[in-house]
């Protein structure tokens, strides 16, 4: 009974941030039409970034968060500016250019980081005891607490604010949206820079219990394309759901099932989806 | 991605330079040397995967990314008849190629219907998945130690390698250009540049594109099967994304959706990988950095990049030598 609870309690804490990481993958789809295959390296830069600042510039955990968030949002902007604008209206190349550039990312990573592990310090120690039965890592525990805050920011943005609802507009309708008075070059140019810094602070928060190396990015843009599949293209409730199921099914399938085969869960998901349910749990258009 | 028609290109005359290249191949290995026949048979591996991708993405506006995925599932498929069965490899192969355009055949009913960017994810999905299962069954694929097998056909020997390997480029290259002057490479093109206009013509769109991607993954499964028959060693390499990363430069490199493209990028790329082996782990980076600026700048490609400069000159297109 406590060995099934913590596996719950893991898959909650890992699914959260899933959902986090799946959102920044959504409001680019949503937005531009757009899959940012370098969304896992993007990921891992602000971890490493996370890292730097608080070793190089001696920042407590917290500015170093969100000055690396800051830096990946900047990055994002650029991105967009340079390499993602010639591309509107043609699906195949922001692809293949979005792929390419996840490669180029991996191998400067290796160069500039080195082939290691890097982690930032623990934001906070300890273990607390969860339910009277098992004792859990404090960090872990704060991790949730802080992705389930930037997700409920999200959303209040989303609902609350201008720029919330020009995105809502846009995700259901781009062109009546454009004809309301919307300018699709700006917002492209917000809602990209916005995903990648989604990615950026799932990076952060996940970093210091999961360390980062080059090549991690590629599992963490699937795991995000899985949610924002099984929740529903475009739908932002769907990526909280999504995730929360994929964190969930992989821990217990891992713990229960076979360990080799973790993240052969999240791919056994989306085949299913696709076969029975390929809009999504969520989703009301088809890309 | 302009509408070309098929028949817009004179027949005969184009075919010339192509025989002019075949003509050359065939003399190397009476001079090439070992080494450099070594990397002759790696670049007409990487022609056949290059063409082939190009054949589903330059063509019908499809990215795939499981295409060193099916390279995997042929080589791994013979490799391992070979080895559990004793099954000859010109036997192994067809075997191979088959079940990659099983596979192909069972992933394309799968998602094209819901439209390119499903695709696109669930190949890499495929490609992870694929990786994972031969990581963790060792006992049959001897995980990254690589799987050991029998050389293609009699004694090891480069120049028997070569020909195999240039005459399944050779069919390769003629099935693509046949398919391209056919009415279904009208179609690919239709479905390529209007997918609506296409369907109500009554092109039937999601069959067309699973087709293409079907043609295109047996063709893979080929040249994985012999690819990993001449180096007697099938490792993870075959099925990873860097192989699929660097097959997708080949034809971005060379100019997509364009014949010549895929062929003279993969041949230009194995080139230039000899020459900057001395930098090491560099390459990649470098690779991908020229591949994201042609991507960018130059989305027609060396071949593009030709056909302009042929163009300016006023010298008629379709002379002047190829690779």
């Amino acid at each position: 009974m406590s060995d099934l609870l913590m596996y719950l309690t893991n898959g909650v804490v890992i699914g959260i941030i899933y959902a986090l990481s799946a959102l920044g993958v959504s409001l680019i789809v949503g937005i531009m039409n757009v899959v940012n295959f370098a969304h896992g390296e993007l990921y891992i830069l602000a971890g490493y970034f996370s890292a730097i600042f608080a070793s190089a510039l001696g920042l407590g955990p917290i500015p170093a968060m969100v000055l690396a968030v800051a830096a990946v949002f900047v990055l994002g902007l650029l991105l967009e500016w340079t390499l993602i604008r010639p591309t509107y209206g043609d699906d195949m190349y922001s692809l293949i250019i979005t792929f390419i550039l996840s490669i180029i990312l991996q191998n400067a990573y290796l160069f500039i980081f080195g082939p290691y592990p890097q982690k930032p310090p623990n934001w906070i120690s300890g273990a607390s005891n969860l339910f009277g039965l098992f004792f859990y890592g404090n960090q872990r525990l704060l991790c949730l607490a802080v992705a389930v805050g930037v997700i409920a920011g999200f959303f209040l943005v989303l609902h609350k604010t201008w720029f919330g609802r020009v995105v809502r507009a846009v995700s259901m309708d781009r062109e009546v949206a454009a004809m309301l008075g919307v300018n699709p070059v700006r917002v492209n140019l917000l809602a990209f820079g916005l995903g990648c810094a989604l990615a950026g602070a799932a990076g952060v928060i996940l970093t210091p219990i999961f360390p980062v190396t080059p090549t991690v990015g590629v599992g963490v843009s699937l795991t995000a394309f899985v949610v924002v599949v099984l929740g529903g293209m475009g739908s932002f409730s769907g990526c909280v759901v999504g995730g929360l199921i994929l964190g969930l099914v992989e821990n217990l399938g891992a713990a229960y099932l076979d360990s080799g085969y973790k993240h052969l869960f999240g791919f056994v998901i989306l085949i299913m989806v696709l076969f029975f349910r390929p809009a999504g749990l969520f989703g009301q258009k088809q890309l | 991605m302009t509408m070309r028609h098929p028949k817009d290109s004179s027949g005969r005359q184009e075919l010339l330079p192509w025989l002019a290249v075949l003509a050359l191949f065939l003399t190397f290995p009476a001079w090439l040397g070992e080494y450099w026949l070594g990397s002759a048979i790696v670049g007409l591996f990487y022609v056949m995967m290059a063409a082939s991708w190009n054949l589903l993405a330059g063509f019908t506006g499809q990215v795939s990314f499981a295409h060193a995925a099916f390279a995997g599932v042929g080589a791994y498929t013979s490799g391992i008849l070979a080895v559990k069965l004793g099954l000859h490899p010109l036997l192994g192969v067809p075997i191979g190629v088959a079940a990659a355009a099983l596979l192909s055949l069972g992933l394309g009913a799968l998602c094209i219907r819901m439209g390119g960017i499903y695709l696109s994810l669930t190949t890499l999905a495929f490609s992870e998945i694929l990786r994972l299962v031969i990581n963790n069954e060792y006992q049959v694929t001897r995980g990254t130690m690589g799987l050991k097998v029998p050389f293609i056909l009699g004694d090891y020997s480069k120049a028997t390698a070569f020909y195999l390997m240039l005459a399944a480029a050779a069919v390769v290259l003629l099935v693509i250009r046949w398919l391209l002057k056919s009415d279904l490479g009208l179609m690919f093109r239709a479905v390529q540049n209007d997918e609506v206009a296409a369907d109500s013509l009554g092109v039937p769109v999601t069959r067309i594109r699973v087709t293409a991607f079907v043609v295109s993954g047996a063709m893979a499964g080929l040249a994985g099967g012999l690819y990993g028959h001449y180096l007697t060693l099938i490792t993870p390499h075959i099925p990873s994304l860097d192989l699929m990363f660097l097959v997708l430069a080949m034809a971005v490199i060379g100019g997509m959706g364009t014949f010549a493209g895929p062929v003279v990028g993969a041949l230009f790329l194995e080139v230039l990988a000899e020459y900057i082996r001395v930098w090491g782990e560099f390459h990649v980076l470098i690779f991908s950095l020229v591949a994201l600026g042609f991507a960018r700048f130059l989305p027609g490609g060396i071949v593009g990049l030709a056909g302009a400069w042929l163009a300016r000159r006023g010298t008629p297109a379709g002379k002047g030598g190829a690779a």
